[in-house]
């Protein structure tokens, strides 16, 4: 079998997760010109980011309505998508990493790539629920 | 607002991105260090939306560029992840101090502490690439624990180089508060990771530049899934500034290429250092309370663009006497 190569995998996930991510924002940006808003908000509400008040945030969008949102062709759950594509992008990089490092039997760096996965996971799934 | 002012509006944010990509790509000291100020200052658009916009716009940059890298195998990412120990807990220090910050109101202070690294960082970016290998030092005890031995192919030298890295202990200090930058502005902060590791770890320039690309987009998803729960990141916003600092650093690195011609680059960080200086001044601004539209920004205006030129004489004349000594 021939020997993969770790660095141009790293590279293809890296590639592929930003292609996708600008792909999901792009048709977002146009569904929301097209239909004139998303997520029950107008155009002009949704574009107001002059406005620190303005309720149109990454807070109102919740990760569980995705789904649902991408079905409905929303476009604001669309550029969100994109955004966590691109969230995304580094863990799966990083959980690659840990399987090579698994293989290799690397004891120290499967360790260290575990805490670095452990942080990321704290950030998007621990830390929310203290915020806001 | 109507749907032509709306579609000029976006596309003045995407002319931003693209920018700030392009400058941030060409200095080095990538694009989110001069989307910020460029949102803030002269879109009008609150920090906290230009930091969220910034920080999710780098990791499209970041990836973009490593996926470059990483094949061509010149960015270490053995040595990278071990790093991203420091830089994801500064990253998630950075961010909670950042809500706490902004829920009493000092958000003044975000301003200046910004204008404050952004100069700061140009320092060691002038500095930097004027040697391509660093001076030889011996292993240390972290060399061998850590495994922290590379080699690369250097295509301007035309041979390959075998590197190792020193003091692993004190590049990790060093990326714990490039973490909390990042974290609290918003920012890549790639600046503070090449000083990780060429500083501290003696790694060679290639290296270190490309491994710290590759770790800013770890360090921003870290950051920027905090910022999405706190509200930081307007959605349509982010789109924007996504697509145009991706386009405008992509252009960037076609360019840097080519351009030989060193005084060129002073005009960019020109162009920083003013940024910087305006930054602190709108801080002051809004810590007085006074207005920041009309004279009072004509003030700060003229200021910044003076102190910024005294700034960056002196930085000239530094680094053509200390090069004249070398």
């Amino acid at each position: 079998m021939p020997k993969i190569d770790q660095d141009s995998i790293t590279s293809l996930i890296l590639k592929s997760g930003v292609i996708l991510s600008l792909f999901m924002i792009t048709a977002g940006v146009v569904l929301i010109f097209v239909r004139g808003g998303g997520d029950g908000m107008t155009i002009s509400q949704i574009a107001n980011y002059y406005n620190p008040e303005n309720p149109v945030t990454s807070k109102s969008l919740l990760p569980a309505n995705f789904l649902n949102g991408l079905l409905h062709a929303d476009g604001l759950y669309f550029i969100s998508v994109g955004l966590w594509v691109l969230i995304f992008t580094p863990v799966t990089v990083l959980i690659d990493a840990l399987v090579t490092f698994g293989h290799e039997r690397n004891k120290l760096y499967t360790l260290l790539d575990a805490i670095v996965l452990f942080n990321l996971l704290i950030a998007i799934f621990v830390i929310p629920r203290y915020i806001g | 607002m109507d749907p032509v002012s709306i579609l000029l509006s976006f596309i003045s944010v995407i002319v931003a991105g693209f920018l700030a990509g392009l400058l941030g790509s060409l200095t080095g000291l990538g694009g989110g260090t001069v989307l910020v100020p460029v949102l803030t200052l002269f879109l009008g658009i609150p920090i906290v939306f230009a930091t969220g916009a910034s920080l999710i716009s780098t990791i499209a940059t970041s990836a973009g560029s490593a996926s470059g890298y990483t094949k061509s195998k010149i960015a270490n990412i053995r040595i990278a992840i071990g790093l991203e120990v420091a830089t994801t807990t500064g990253a998630i220090a950075g961010s909670i101090t950042l809500i706490a910050v902004y829920k009493t109101g000092l958000i003044w202070i975000i301003y200046v502490i910004f204008g404050l690294v952004l100069l700061i960082s140009l320092v060691p970016t002038i500095n930097r690439a004027r040697f391509e290998l660093p001076k030889k030092m011996k292993p240390d005890w972290t060399t061998r624990v850590f495994n922290l031995y590379g080699s690369y192919y250097d295509q301007k030298l035309k041979k390959q180089v075998d590197y190792h890295a020193v003091r692993w202990w004190l590049g990790e200090i060093v990326m714990f508060f490039a973490g909390f930058i990042s974290g609290l502005l918003g920012i890549g902060s790639g600046a503070l990771k090449v000083l990780g590791m060429d500083w501290a770890m003696n790694l060679p320039m290639k290296v270190t530049t490309t491994s710290s690309n590759f770790m800013i987009g770890i360090t921003a998803a870290t950051g920027s899934s905090i910022y999405w729960f706190a509200g930081y990141i307007q959605p349509f916003l982010a789109a924007a500034t996504a697509i145009g600092v991706l386009a405008g650093a992509y252009l960037g690195s076609k360019i840097l290429v080519r351009i030989t011609n060193v005084r060129i680059r002073w005009i960019f960080f020109w162009v920083l250092a003013f940024l910087g200086v305006d930054m602190i001044f709108s801080g002051v601004v809004k810590e007085q309370g006074l207005p920041s539209t009309g004279t009072v920004s004509y003030i700060g205006f003229a200021v910044s663009i003076f102190i910024s030129i005294v700034l960056l004489f002196l930085l000239y004349v530094k680094v053509r006497r200390d090069s004249r000594h070398a």
